[in-house]
């Protein structure tokens, strides 16, 4: 028994960091505690077994989820001139096109995208909002900006690189603490 | 999260009971049996968060809970004081499993006021916003 059990603290540790999806490793890291107090438990410490099963495997999972889902919203910039705002929000089918591909990615990720277009310089946007992504039209150019602490960024790439716009082309540029 | 199942809350509402059942035995049998003040402490702390998964609804004033946790501390300390410094339990052998009760009694209370404050204060006041 105490076998089976160490192999599964292995098992779950390592997929624990292996996995894709952060909610899938919140929850192998619950199983990783209830094996692990089961092995305290056949080490002879009931005591330290029940308070690693009760914190472990529970408080920490619940709270771990509760943060990831505070954690969920995913605010995306859309830098526009002015005079493209004025034409009653209608954008134009290429625009509309990037933003579903947006959404696309974002419901992949199990994130929920909040899109705002907004007239503001770039530098103001950055100093001043809470965002993920920044999004910058120069001919026919994309740049995305991010922010330094989005930890979607590099699937971001991956999945723009496989979802290619028929017009725009995408740039890739972190914001740098340094600049904020 | 948002969503108020009924079968949720139908199911918390009869679990509710053996938590604290559980945790009550927990903190009263701890110096006989595995168990004890912190782990009794932690499990009546999930009364609440098992009231805030059925309904996320802020009921608590938190601030009298942490007047309560720090009540919990300071008579804790007190009764520790008492008991080293009186020397009852060299006279009265019988009254230690008393005083093993009263303590964990009181370190259960302060820890599962600490977690709760600690789960709702990061539940409905800590966000990105």
């Amino acid at each position: 028994m105490l076998e089976i059990a160490l192999i599964l603290i292995v098992i779950t540790s390592i997929t624990a960091i292996q996995t894709r999806y952060l909610r899938q490793a919140v929850l192998y890291l619950g199983l990783f505690s209830m094996a692990i107090s089961f092995v305290y438990l056949m080490y002879g410490a009931p005591d330290v077994a029940l308070a690693e099963a009760i914190i472990g495997s529970t408080l920490s999972t619940i709270l771990f989820i509760v943060a990831l889902q505070k954690y969920k919203i995913y605010t995306i910039y859309y830098a526009l001139q002015a005079d493209e705002l004025e034409e009653n929000g209608q954008l134009s089918i290429h625009k509309q096109q990037l933003i579903k591909t947006l959404e696309k990615f974002c419901t992949k990720q199990e994130l929920e995208a909040q899109i705002i277009y907004s007239t503001e310089p770039l530098e103001h946007i950055i100093a001043q909002h809470q965002y993920a992504l920044i999004l910058v039209e120069k001919n026919d150019v994309i740049t995305i900006y991010a922010h330094p602490e989005n930890y979607k960024f590099d699937s971001l790439k991956q999945f723009l690189e496989i979802e290619a716009h028929p017009r725009y082309h995408y740039e890739f540029l972190k914001v740098e603490e340094d600049i904020l | 999260m948002n969503d108020h199942s009924q079968l949720l809350n139908r199911s918390m509402g009869i679990i509710y009971p053996f938590i604290i059942l559980f945790g009550l035995y927990m903190i009263a049998n701890g110096h006989v049996s595995p168990g004890g003040g912190f782990q009794g402490g932690a499990v009546l702390s999930a009364i609440f968060i098992a009231k805030y998964l059925s309904q996320p609804i802020m009921f608590l004033d938190l601030a009298r809970v942490q007047t309560l946790e720090k009540t919990a501390l300071l008579a804790l300390l007190i009764l520790v004081t008492l008991f080293i410094t009186l020397n009852v339990y060299q006279t009265f052998i019988q009254v230690i499993p008393y005083y093993l009760i009263l303590a964990n009694l009181l370190i259960g209370l302060k820890v599962a006021c600490g977690m709760t404050i600690i789960f709702y204060r990061f539940a409905f006041y800590e966000s990105r916003e």
